[in-house]
């Protein structure tokens, strides 16, 4: 007893001599990125939302850093990196998305380095190759106008979405890793392919509508009534709408899928320790604290996300966590079997 | 009838005869040969690269990392051996034609009835214009699902008439699209129109009328068909523009089942990361023939463009027609147009920017209003930077592209030698999917010697190139309709081709020039598929910015943000304009 005890101050010295009070950033590494001055951000957040709040904390706490972000999807956001390097005039030193970084991996375009605030967070949400590290998550569940849908008639269980009543009156986006997409994916993920397949045969019989937008606006229709369910909106949209008085609401029908968001740092940064500087801060505390605050359900596990209830373990449901890399390899396919089938 | 009133068509036989009338070797001699070759250049700077790397693209695969792979003709072959390959082509033909018909006739004939007329709501047409063509695309698009869409307030009116316990509009339907994207173009059709029938000759439309022509026969036999190269030029434009248009069929259509040409292209270039631009490559080059065929039966058809000079010579103001009681119809067209144009979308934009999340339309809705999004969007110094900055960006480029563009249609038009090679130039970027365009740049600035990637020149350049067509277009129709006797004059008189430009052409052509310009200052302002890929953090248009929040789906704020933009726009593109027409004015009475 007395020796673990021993031990954990041992190693909690270390810690602090390694990484300064309250596991701050290395000093060489703030000095280092000072020089620099900058920090470029390639980002697929959105900017009012989370990116200006998070660079004005960067700022706060790094004062002589500016951050600098450049704001797109995440296929464009790939594809400017892509050219720029290609060009030898890579200007991004990080980068983030669900599904920007695969293609830059594949590349050879990331550095393999992780910040030290990784260790807090498990082995699904972080690279065993060290090439990105989660900031948020995302969880898609349905969506529902509860003034079309009444509480006990609301579905439980995939097969209830297959009732009749509901032909014609549920949505999806086409967006591959947050939509039909993602839905067919974890559909087939969680039964199997047979029987996978054979209940999005049926599914289809429901004439599931395609809408070209992202789930958000999907669900923004939901909400004006155009139809009664859409699938695989993200859940938090759901309460923030229900917050300011909207008729909404989000089902836990498992599988829940959950593409995460990550972010990488770029192997030939025009400036790297303010880059890894930023990385930490993303997936420190003090930054996801920041993405919990701004409605983003935040991924360091401990941090509560606004609404607790969000997150699977408070919430009570189970999810499966998608990875940049199993969304790369799978989404053609799962876009072909919803062209195939619901298009 | 028309023949009848040619002007010294001789001039017109074919430049090359005319010229070497007055020496004997006109090659030595046409003083136009030097400029001629200079804008071939500089239009070829600017539109075979991005040409090259569209057909490069278009021929290979594409690899994981995003690089050009082996040689292909895939692409190819699986635009024409989809399934729906018949089916889908029979829906882009009646969207593309629906839609030209549907812009035609409501642009046109408010720009007629505001031009020819005295009526007093001329005013509200050019506000209806400038506005909508300042809205943002997905704003606009969204307002007019809102309306027609299953729980909006046509549905519901059409319900409570009927009876009829479900929706009787079906907005995601062919009809739907067409009208949609027929008023996203009745603005273009207006402007562009406007400016033909501004400096058109009223002589003949008064003769048919002394001959004892009731108004709707002059305007059959006489108007309409003096106007057909103007009414043609557009209708090209617009027929190429929706057969390419990649949002509203996908907006729109899909939702319904109703699949376009387009509609599988533009899914492939979302379905990975990064793009594969191959197949929505190749598919541009087909509607790059396309289009060329179409040019060239167009040229064609006003190849004996004397027909259509209406401003010669004598004096050419048109007098406005007098309807008389036939000219309430005209202004409850116009009217109708504003409300359809203008206030019906902007109400809509209007109700969702006061809501705290997006709502339908109702008593009930009025409980929960709020400023809470202007609020928000007016305490964003972040936006407001970003404001001028794109008014630079657009500005420049409408400048860039009407400067290259009156000079190659006024050499074009006037048959000079080679010069039918700058229009065939000047129209290439009009398939161009913004996107590929965007990677062509992208890399072609990546390659500039000097640091020009990122900046706002970037954004200058770009859209200079995507919007030469519509400037070629403003400034062709403009000059299609001033008499060379004109030029001739002057050149008789002793002026040099400069002074003779300066003084005559660009005074005579100004109401297109000015269209041209507003036109492309507005829609290069809400660009977005380009202007994402260039977008650095040194240089970001709006738009950019409202398709974030578009994707977010902060959609109240994105309506409130939206209609001070666009107010914006109004009042800059207002005052721009009255300026250029006050200078304008006082210029020509010199």
């Amino acid at each position: 007893m007395r020796l673990a005890g021993l031990v954990a101050t041992a190693v909690l010295a270390w810690c602090l001599l390694l990484q300064g009070p309250c596991g701050a950033a290395d000093a060489t590494l703030i000095a280092a990125a000072k020089r620099e001055g900058r920090v470029v951000w390639y980002t697929t957040l959105i900017v009012n939302q989370a990116v200006r709040p998070l660079a004005k904390a960067f700022e706060q706490k790094y004062p002589g850093i500016e951050v600098r972000y450049s704001r797109a999807d995440s296929g464009p956001t790939a594809l400017k990196i892509l050219n720029e390097a290609r060009a030898a005039r890579l200007q991004a030193d990080v980068c983030d998305g669900n599904g920007t970084v695969p293609p830059l991996v594949r590349a050879g375009l990331v550095a393999a380095w992780l910040p030290p605030t990784a260790a807090s967070y498990p082995g699904e949400l972080k690279d065993p190759n060290e090439h990105w590290i989660s900031t948020n998550l995302y969880f898609l569940t349905p969506g529902i106008n509860t003034g079309l849908v009444p509480r006990d008639d609301a579905p439980r269980t995939l097969q209830d979405l297959l009732d009749p009543k509901w032909r014609g009156r549920i949505a999806w986006s086409n967006n591959p890793t947050a939509g039909a997409g993602t839905f067919v994916g974890t559909v087939l993920r969680r039964l199997g392919e047979e029987a996978g397949l054979a209940y999005l045969r049926a599914l289809a019989k429901q004439r599931i509508v395609s809408v070209d937008a992202t789930s958000r606006a999907v669900l923004d229709q939901v909400i004006t009534g155009e139809y009664a369910i859409a699938l695989d909106i993200f859940n938090h949209h759901a309460v923030l709408s229900a917050a300011k008085g909207a008729p909404v609401d989000w089902l836990k029908l498992e599988p829940v899928a959950a593409p995460i968001q990550v972010a990488s740092l770029l192997k030939d940064a025009p400036h790297p320790n303010a880059g890894k500087l930023l990385l930490e801060f993303l997936t420190s505390e003090e930054g996801q604290r920041i993405f919990a605050s701004v409605d983003y359900i935040p991924a360091m596990p401990g941090i509560a996300a606004k609404v607790p209830a969000l997150k699977p373990d408070p919430g009570g449901f189970t999810a499966d966590i998608l990875p940049p890399e199993v969304l790369a390899q799978n989404t053609d396919r799962w876009m072909n079997i919803v062209k195939e089938l619901f298009q | 009838m028309l023949t009848s009133t040619q002007h010294g068509s001789e001039s017109d036989a074919g430049a090359p005869a005319h010229v070497a009338g007055r020496s004997t070797s006109w090659r030595a001699a046409d003083p136009t040969l030097v400029p001629v070759a200079v804008l071939a250049l500089i239009l070829a700077a600017m539109v075979v690269p991005p040409l090259l790397s569209l057909v490069q693209g278009s021929l290979r695969l594409t690899t994981s990392t995003g690089d050009l792979g082996d040689f292909t003709l895939d692409h190819y072959r699986r635009i024409l051996t989809d399934r729906q390959f018949f089916q889908s082509l029979a829906n882009s033909v009646v969207f593309s034609i629906g839609t030209a018909v549907l812009a035609i006739g409501t642009g046109g004939v408010v720009a007629w009835f505001v031009v020819r007329t005295s009526t007093p709501f001329r005013s509200l047409a050019y506000l209806s214009a400038i506005v909508s063509l300042g809205t943002p695309y997905i704003l606009y698009v969204s307002a007019w699902l809102f309306l027609l869409g299953r729980s909006g307030p046509l549905n519901a009116v059409l319900m409570a008439v009927t009876g009829s316990p479900v929706p009787v509009f079906n907005v995601y339907s062919l009809a739907g699209m067409i009208i949609i994207e027929g008023f996203l173009w009745s603005p273009l059709a207006f402007l562009l129109l406007s400016a033909v029938f501004r400096s058109a000759n009223a002589d003949y439309e008064e003769a048919a009328r002394m001959s004892g022509a009731g108004v709707l026969r002059t305007l059959t036999h006489v108007s309409l068909r003096m106007m057909l190269p103007a009414l043609l030029a557009v209708a090209v434009l617009i027929v190429v523009r929706s057969l390419e248009a990649f949002e509203v069929p996908t907006l729109v259509g899909l939702p319904g089942g109703v699949k376009l040409m387009t509609t599988e292209i533009y899914l492939d270039t979302k379905k990975n990361v990064p793009p594969d631009l191959g197949y929505a490559s190749a598919f541009s080059v087909v509607l790059l023939l396309l289009a060329a065929i179409l040019l060239y039966f167009y040229s064609r058809l006003v190849r004996n463009a004397a027909r259509f000079h209406t401003v010669t010579g004598r004096g050419y103001w048109p007098r406005p027609f007098e309807l008389g009681r036939l000219r309430y119809l005209g202004d409850a067209f116009v009217l109708l147009n504003f409300l359809l144009v203008l206030v019906v979308p902007s109400f809509a934009l209007l109700w969702l920017s006061l809501m705290p999340f997006s709502q339908a339309i109702s008593l009930n809705g009025l409980k929960a209003l709020t400023l809470e999004n202007y609020d928000l969007v007016f305490h964003s110094a972040f936006y407001l930077d970003l404001v001028w900055k794109t008014w630079v960006m657009s500005a420049g480029a409408a400048t860039l592209v009407m400067t290259v563009t009156v000079l190659s249609a006024w050499l074009a038009v006037r048959r000079r030698p080679g010069a039918f090679l700058l229009d065939q130039l000047a129209t290439v970027p009009l398939v161009f999917p913004g996107i590929v365009l965007g990677v062509a740049m992208i890399q072609l600035f990546l390659a500039a010697p000097f640091p020009i990637y990122g900046t706002v020149l970037a954004f200058v350049v770009a859209f200079a190139i995507r919007y030469l067509p519509y400037g070629m277009r403003y400034a062709s129709s403009g000059i299609l309709q001033v008499h060379p006797e004109l030029e001739e004059a002057a050149g008789v008189a002793g002026g040099s081709l400069p002074r003779t430009l300066r003084r005559i052409v660009i005074p005579l052509t100004r109401p297109a020039i000015l269209s041209g310009w507003l036109f492309i200052f507005l829609v290069a302002a809400r660009d977005v598929s380009l202007a994402v890929m260039l977008a650095s953090p040194s240089a970001e248009p709006v738009a950019v910015a409202m398709f974030d929040l578009w994707g977010n789906g902060q959609g109240t704020e994105l309506a409130a943000f939206g209609l001070v933009w666009s107010a914006m726009m109004a009042v800059a593109a207002g005052g721009l304009y009255a300026v250029a027409r006050q200078v304008g004015a006082s210029g020509f009475g010199a």
